[in-house]
């Protein structure tokens, strides 16, 4: 299968969410005129988990692109057959020309990563940089983490580079094309 | 899409100032990255940089105030009539024999930076603006190394060798107030098998990678080094090599003596860092192939000046001087001066800390600036009579925020006691509110300027250009363009130059360069050398022994000849009325961002950015007050009070209150909807409390004790 994915390490995420506003300059999200606190569209979130009692207590965080999936959801619920599913590198596009506007498919997202354009009517995501990853650059988000905690590449490639960094990959959070590295014990020195 | 026009050029989202590239595409900025000719990297501020260029509130003509200061009511005015204003005030002053009562308060870019040149050519004085500035730990190196002032220089991670330690004092290094890789650099450090050690009492993001977070009392960083300088003495496993050859002659034994009652146990009943800690701390350091401390001003709020020093000592006896991985010692890089010279007026004669009435307490003052935080005083002094802010925001950003403010309004038979107050702005702050005249500067991205100071992560990278990349916008003037011209009509002998682009050619060409050379070969003179152990190269320290001084002889008098362990005052005082000790924390989407970053929509949206800065407060600590998440409630210090929302957490000493430094900001669209408190207005007045405050080392404290009402 080919599938182009990310890997996303929780031991080097430090939840700057320098990627999400990279990423947004990119695809031109911000409406500079207008932007205004809580309103401005996104690609990725970063979500923290946060455990423990003081003072022993820890703290990790990740981001959330599209995942990409293997059999997407998105696709499945579009009644206008505007989302596919690229064949030579797996990601997941939406036409925004074919989009009829009916947000199906942001019902159907297990993974709430699916915007809505209210002027323009259409529905727009994650595509992982498609026009860029296809001359041979990286999605933005990865070229542009502060802590090189995002790798992009193959699939398989990822998992494989995973492996031989003895690095273990949180399964639950991973079942499709963007997988997760279980962050490291911290705070190993502290006294108990 | 495959884009080519990057330009490189200088960020300044905040003050670390980082070498990017800027995608300019229909005549707008597009697109940031961090420059892979320098580090490489760019924060999530450097990114939202576009949010501020194209920020609809924008200025774009000069104002001048109708009405009171305050009211914040303007009427357009041209650049004639306000350089006409200005111009004349001046004058006015300087035929009365009081140039040296303007004062101008801005982060100089570069050691010639114009602004600072027209100061020392007409006889007025700079302060940096910065408050929470770290003028104690330069103080410190001075004295004990020697040498060129080095500012916030963190330790060149990127040299840490395998099992050195990197210790963060309070510094929030993840929170990008350094270069953009310093956090990839220190991470990659401990995947080489550094330890990274974070001593705060908040669980910040540093503390959330560490290998191990110690959660000390604010203010116990002093202690908590001079018990580990008793361990490593007492257990003599400092470097001996490095203390008989570089340490001055007799003052390793005045240290033997003197520390000899610091011990682990006695400074853990004032840091609260259990005593096993502090040892253990202290032997994994004395073993290190490296150590690397860095810090602001302890942990932001206690003792600057003995902290820098106990840092010094400690680095010293652990031989981490101008080592990899440890204390990097600037350097600076051999621009031409641009002649005449000017002198400068003198500071110690004629600052405005020492011609008012508590010139006596300042008598030890040994700072290069005038202390930002005595602005207010000086103005009731009568010492203070033009201020011209740029890139400053002191209405917000200054400890009693609202003396500030009411010394500017202060009025005598009817006239302002601050004669002229001029705000150089991008969009209007809340000290524009106070402004006679409001001047739209340029941003960064519409400028010219020539970044030389000695504080860059990388010493190597020397020179760094910044260049327009877009056009302003509106009648905007770069500061820089209108002290020059201000210097033309005012002291024409030191302004002979044509422009600012000129004065920069001047200077490069003791690199062999000019701008436009620079500008050809990528803006950037950085030939990526540190150099290790200068010193032994050099013949020893900059010091008049050429060895580090431990001991400071001059300041016996005011019992400070060697690092006082004590909490600082305000720690001790108000301990019963005022419970809780008021931590001010930084995060990386509005660190050093002056007024900017409050009303960019990006850094202000809760998914890339921090929209409010709730209190924090210990969960165990609010559960015994029967405080909830999401309680509104009063915080309150013997200077004034704030309502905040309560949030609890896991991540604090329930000894502390945490609020997020910088909020508060009442004006523009974005700050205008309301969130956010600044904890400056609880924080007090540094002129008034001056026995509180660090007068040799020209800090103010920037915490102070509160309690919580409900």
């Amino acid at each position: 299968m080919k599938q182009l994915g990310l890997m996303i390490d929780m031991d080097l995420c430090i939840g700057c969410k320098t990627c999400i506003v990279a990423c947004r300059n990119y695809h031109g999200l911000v409406d500079h005129d207008r932007a205004m606190p809580g309103e401005i569209p996104f690609y990725l979130r970063v979500e923290s988990k946060r455990e423990g009692s003081y003072p022993m207590i820890s703290a990790n965080h990740w981001v959330i692109p599209c995942q990409h999936c293997k059999k997407a959801k998105c696709i499945e619920a579009c009644p206008s057959g505007a989302i596919i599913k690229d064949e030579q590198t797996g990601i997941v596009r939406i036409d925004q020309e074919k989009c009829t506007g009916e947000k199906k498919c942001i019902e159907a997202c297990l993974w709430d990563v699916i915007q809505f354009n209210e002027a323009g009517g259409f529905a727009h995501k994650c595509n992982l940089c498609y026009d860029r990853v296809v001359f041979g650059e990286m999605p933005v988000c990865a070229e542009v983490c502060m802590t090189n905690a995002i790798t992009f590449g193959e699939l398989q490639m990822l998992k494989q580079k995973a492996k031989t960094e003895g690095r273990e990959i949180d399964r639950k959070m991973s079942p499709m094309s963007v997988i997760y590295l279980k962050p490291t014990p911290k705070n190993t020195l502290a006294s108990p | 899409m495959k884009h080519d026009n990057w330009i490189p050029t200088a960020c300044y989202q905040c003050k670390a100032e980082c070498a990017i590239l800027a995608r300019v595409g229909d005549g707008k900025v597009k697109e940031i990255r961090g420059n892979p000719a320098g580090h490489g990297k760019a924060c999530v501020k450097g990114m939202a940089g576009i949010s501020l260029e194209y920020n609809p509130d924008r200025i774009t003509k000069p104002l001048k105030r109708v009405g009171e200061r305050g009211e914040g009511k303007f009427e357009p005015v041209s650049w004639d009539e306000a350089l006409d204003i200005i111009a004349d005030k001046l004058g006015e002053l300087r035929d009365n024999g009081e140039e040296h009562k303007l004062t101008a308060s801005f982060f100089p870019h570069s050691i010639t930076d114009p602004k600072w040149r027209f100061l020392n050519a007409y006889g007025g004085f700079i302060n940096t603006a910065l408050p929470h500035c770290d003028s104690a730990k330069i103080v410190a190196f001075i004295k004990a190394m020697g040498g060129v002032p080095n500012h916030h220089i963190p330790p060149a991670w990127f040299t840490v060798p395998p099992g050195g330690i990197m210790i963060m004092a309070g510094r929030h290094a993840f929170g990008g107030l350094d270069d953009a890789a310093v956090p990839r650099d220190i991470l990659e450090a401990r995947k080489r098998g550094a330890k990274l050690v974070v001593l705060d009492p908040f669980f910040n993001e540093d503390a959330a990678r560490a290998d191990w977070w110690i959660p000390i009392r604010p203010s116990g960083d002093t202690a908590l080094f001079l018990g580990m300088i008793n361990h490593i003495i007492a257990k003599e496993i400092y470097d001996k090599d490095f203390v008989e050859n570089w340490i001055r002659e007799g003052d390793f034994d005045k240290l033997k003596e003197y520390i000899k009652d610091k011990t682990p146990e006695a400074m853990s009943a004032i840091c609260d860092v259990p005593a096993a800690d502090i040892k253990k701390l202290a032997e994994m350091c004395a073993e290190a192939p490296s150590v690397g401390v860095d810090s602001f001003k302890g942990i932001m709020l206690g003792q600057a000046l003995d902290f820098g020093h106990a840092w010094t000592i400690f680095l010293s006896i652990t031989g981490n001087i101008d080592n990899p991985g440890g204390q990097p010692m600037p350097d600076v890089t051999p621009l031409s001066p641009v002649e005449p010279v000017p002198a400068g007026a003198n500071l110690a004669e004629k600052g405005f800390h020492v011609t008012g009435p508590d010139k006596e307490k300042f008598s030890k003052y040994s700072f290069i600036m005038e202390p930002t935080w005595y602005q207010a005083q000086a103005i009731k002094n009568g010492g203070l009579k033009v201020l011209i802010n740029s890139e400053a925001n002191p209405a917000l950003t200054e400890m009693g925020q609202d003396e500030w403010r009411k010394a500017v309004t202060m009025k005598e038979n009817g006239e302002y006691k601050l004669e002229l107050l001029v705000s150089y702005e991008i969009m209007l702050s809340d000290t524009s509110k106070y402004a006679d005249l409001v001047l739209p500067d340029k941003t960064y991205f519409e400028r010219w300027e020539l970044l030389y100071m000695p504080w860059w992560y990388n010493f190597g990278q020397g020179v760094l250009l910044r260049q327009p990349v877009v056009e302003a916008p509106g009648e905007c003037r770069h500061s820089n363009e209108v002290f020059i011209e201000l210097g033309k009509r005012l002291c024409p002998e030191y302004f002979a130059f044509k422009d600012d682009v000129e004065f920069y050619d001047i200077q490069l060409a003791g690199l062999g360069l000019s701008v436009a050379k620079l500008q050809e070969m990528g803006g950037m003179w950085s030939p990526g050398t540190i150099g290790f152990r200068k010193y032994k190269d050099a013949g020893g320290f900059g010091t008049p022994s050429k060895k580090i001084h431990l001991y400071w002889e001059d300041l016996e008098d005011v019992a400070q000849a060697m690092p006082r362990p004590g909490l600082a005052a305000e720690y001790e005082i108000d301990e019963d009325t005022y419970p809780f000790i008021l931590v001010s924390y930084r995060s990386i989407f509005h660190q050093g961002t002056g007024q900017w970053s409050h009303n960019n929509p990006q850094l202000r949206d809760p998914v890339s950015g921090l929209y409010e800065n709730p209190a924090l407060i210990n969960s165990a600590a609010a559960t015994k007050l029967g405080i909830n998440d999401g309680d509104k409630i009063t915080i309150a210090s013997r200077t004034g009070e704030i309502k905040a929302t309560a949030k609890l957490t896991e991540r604090i000493r329930p000894d502390c209150i945490g609020l997020h430094h910088g909020f508060g900001s009442s004006i523009g669209r974005v700050a205008a909807t309301g969130e956010g408190v600044s904890d400056n207005a609880l924080i007090p007045d540094s002129g008034q409390t001056l026995d509180w405050q660090d007068l040799v080392g020209g800090e103010s404290h920037v915490s102070t004790r509160v309690r919580i009402q409900s």
